[in-house]
């Protein structure tokens, strides 16, 4: 099964991998062999390939969508990067952007609401990387 | 005929020139190559995004997004130019001007208020010049805008889209035919619906039926607003690649020009020379036969 996933910049991922867990917009979401056409909404979150020997690799996704058909997985993303190269700084910086946001309508709430869950989860992996390293 | 020592020490100052502008000619390739392989990218993107939402409105979906429909009012609209930071460029900043300017005044006759946001130095300094009110100048994008960097300002005009603040964004900039076909045109970012043209080269796919996560309109949600994004991404890109090549042409014809200089200057330098020499000859030899 094939894995692509394309954000504006680059192609970051492309190659044969065995499973797939992703960040779905309202969960994580698993794709195996011959999974039927499905078309889904990104969440922000940690992307796990199941290469052909076994071993994982973990990225960062944040936003966008991802279709599968023909055993190929196509993930057009606003952001994937190496799920180590996250630093708590990086998280914590991008965290105060989103909580000093304007919120007094409700079109701009929801932004924002949107912005700081996408923050707070991304922390959450820097700490964790962190504190495993 | 003017003094050989004088036609030589042009020759020096235009060979000098030349060096530059053949070194400018030289960073400006490889400069234009890798904005060229961004901008292939991130057209790669824009046409997959492009086939989802063809996907989408087979499933029968329309327009549920507030960013699809028509808008009556008109209170205020945006123009974001997009000039460069540097000159040397032959017509590139000047065509991208008039067209932003045209565009300034149509926009100003249809709107209320016209809000006027300009990235690249040369932009903003002529735009103040003829005494146009600025709101926002970036300086930050130079030959290669970041994702993120662009994002900042689209998230802004979205926001402000959505809350009914704005309600037309135009972008001025120089869109990138060929390598040889680059042109300034005005384009209209939102509302969508003046937009559809675009995807219309988006060929039929055969029908697959697919199963939409959490729901066909959830996706639709987030389609449209990234689809903007990356238009507007997209716009940054084709403008970084424009102005490449713009200065690759122009500073091409730059060296050439000297070259042809210096050949003429050294064709007249040589005749000088020549004819000095000759001079002093003909005083040496009248002088000696004067003494005689």
């Amino acid at each position: 099964m094939r894995c692509v996933a394309i954000t504006p910049e680059k192609t970051v991922v492309d190659q044969e991998v065995e499973f797939i867990v992703l960040p779905l917009y309202d969960g994580e979401f698993g794709i195996g062999e011959n999974r039927a056409p499905v078309v889904g909404r990104l969440g922000a979150g940690e992307m796990r390939l199941t290469l052909k020997g076994g071993s994982v690799e973990r990225w960062w996704v944040e936003g966008g969508f991802v279709e599968v058909v023909d055993n190929a997985t196509t993930l057009l993303a606003n952001r994937v990067v190496e799920l180590s190269s996250l630093t708590v700084e990086g998280a914590k910086e991008e965290l105060r952007k989103a909580l000093s946001r304007p919120s007094n309508t409700p079109e701009l709430s929801k932004s924002k609401e949107g912005a700081v869950q996408r923050a707070r989860t991304r922390l959450r992996y820097a700490e964790k990387i962190a504190s495993a390293k | 005929m003017a003094k050989a020592r004088a036609l030589d020490k042009r020759r020096r100052s235009i060979a000098n020139i030349r060096k530059i502008t053949k070194t400018m000619e030289l960073v400006s390739t490889a400069q234009f190559r890798r904005a060229m392989e961004r901008a292939v990218a991130a057209g790669d993107y824009a046409e997959r995004l492009a086939r989802l939402v063809a996907d989408l409105s087979n499933s029968g979906l329309e327009g549920a997004s507030p960013l699809l429909a028509k808008r009556e009012s008109k209170k205020r609209a945006i123009l974001l130019v997009l000039t460069a930071n540097r000159g040397m460029c032959g017509g590139y900043n000047s065509g991208v001007l008039r067209t932003a300017t045209a565009r300034l005044d149509e926009l100003r006759a249809e709107y209320g208020e016209v809000e006027l946001d300009v990235s690249g130095k040369r932009g903003i300094s002529f735009l103040k010049y003829r005494s146009y009110e600025i709101a926002r100048g970036f300086e930050r994008f130079d030959h290669k805008p970041t994702y993120d960097q662009v994002l900042e300002i689209a998230d802004d005009y979205l926001d402000r889209y959505a809350t009914g603040e704005v309600d037309r964004i135009d972008v001025a900039y120089c869109k990138f035919g060929s390598l040889s076909k680059q042109f300034p045109v005005a384009e209209t970012l939102l509302p969508f619906s003046e937009t559809r043209d675009d995807s219309k080269g988006v060929s039929e796919r055969s029908r697959t039926e697919y199963e939409f996560l959490p729901s066909p309109e959830s996706v639709l949600e987030e389609v449209v607003p990234n689809a903007f994004r990356v238009n507007m991404f997209k716009r940054f890109l084709d403008a970084a690649v424009g102005e490449q090549i713009a200065r690759m042409t122009a500073m091409k014809a730059a060296t050439d020009n000297a070259d042809s200089m210096i050949s003429t200057l050294t064709a007249t330098y040589n005749r000088a020379r020549q004819s000095q020499i000759t001079n002093e000859i003909i005083e040496v030899v009248s002088g000696a036969s004067a003494l005689k």
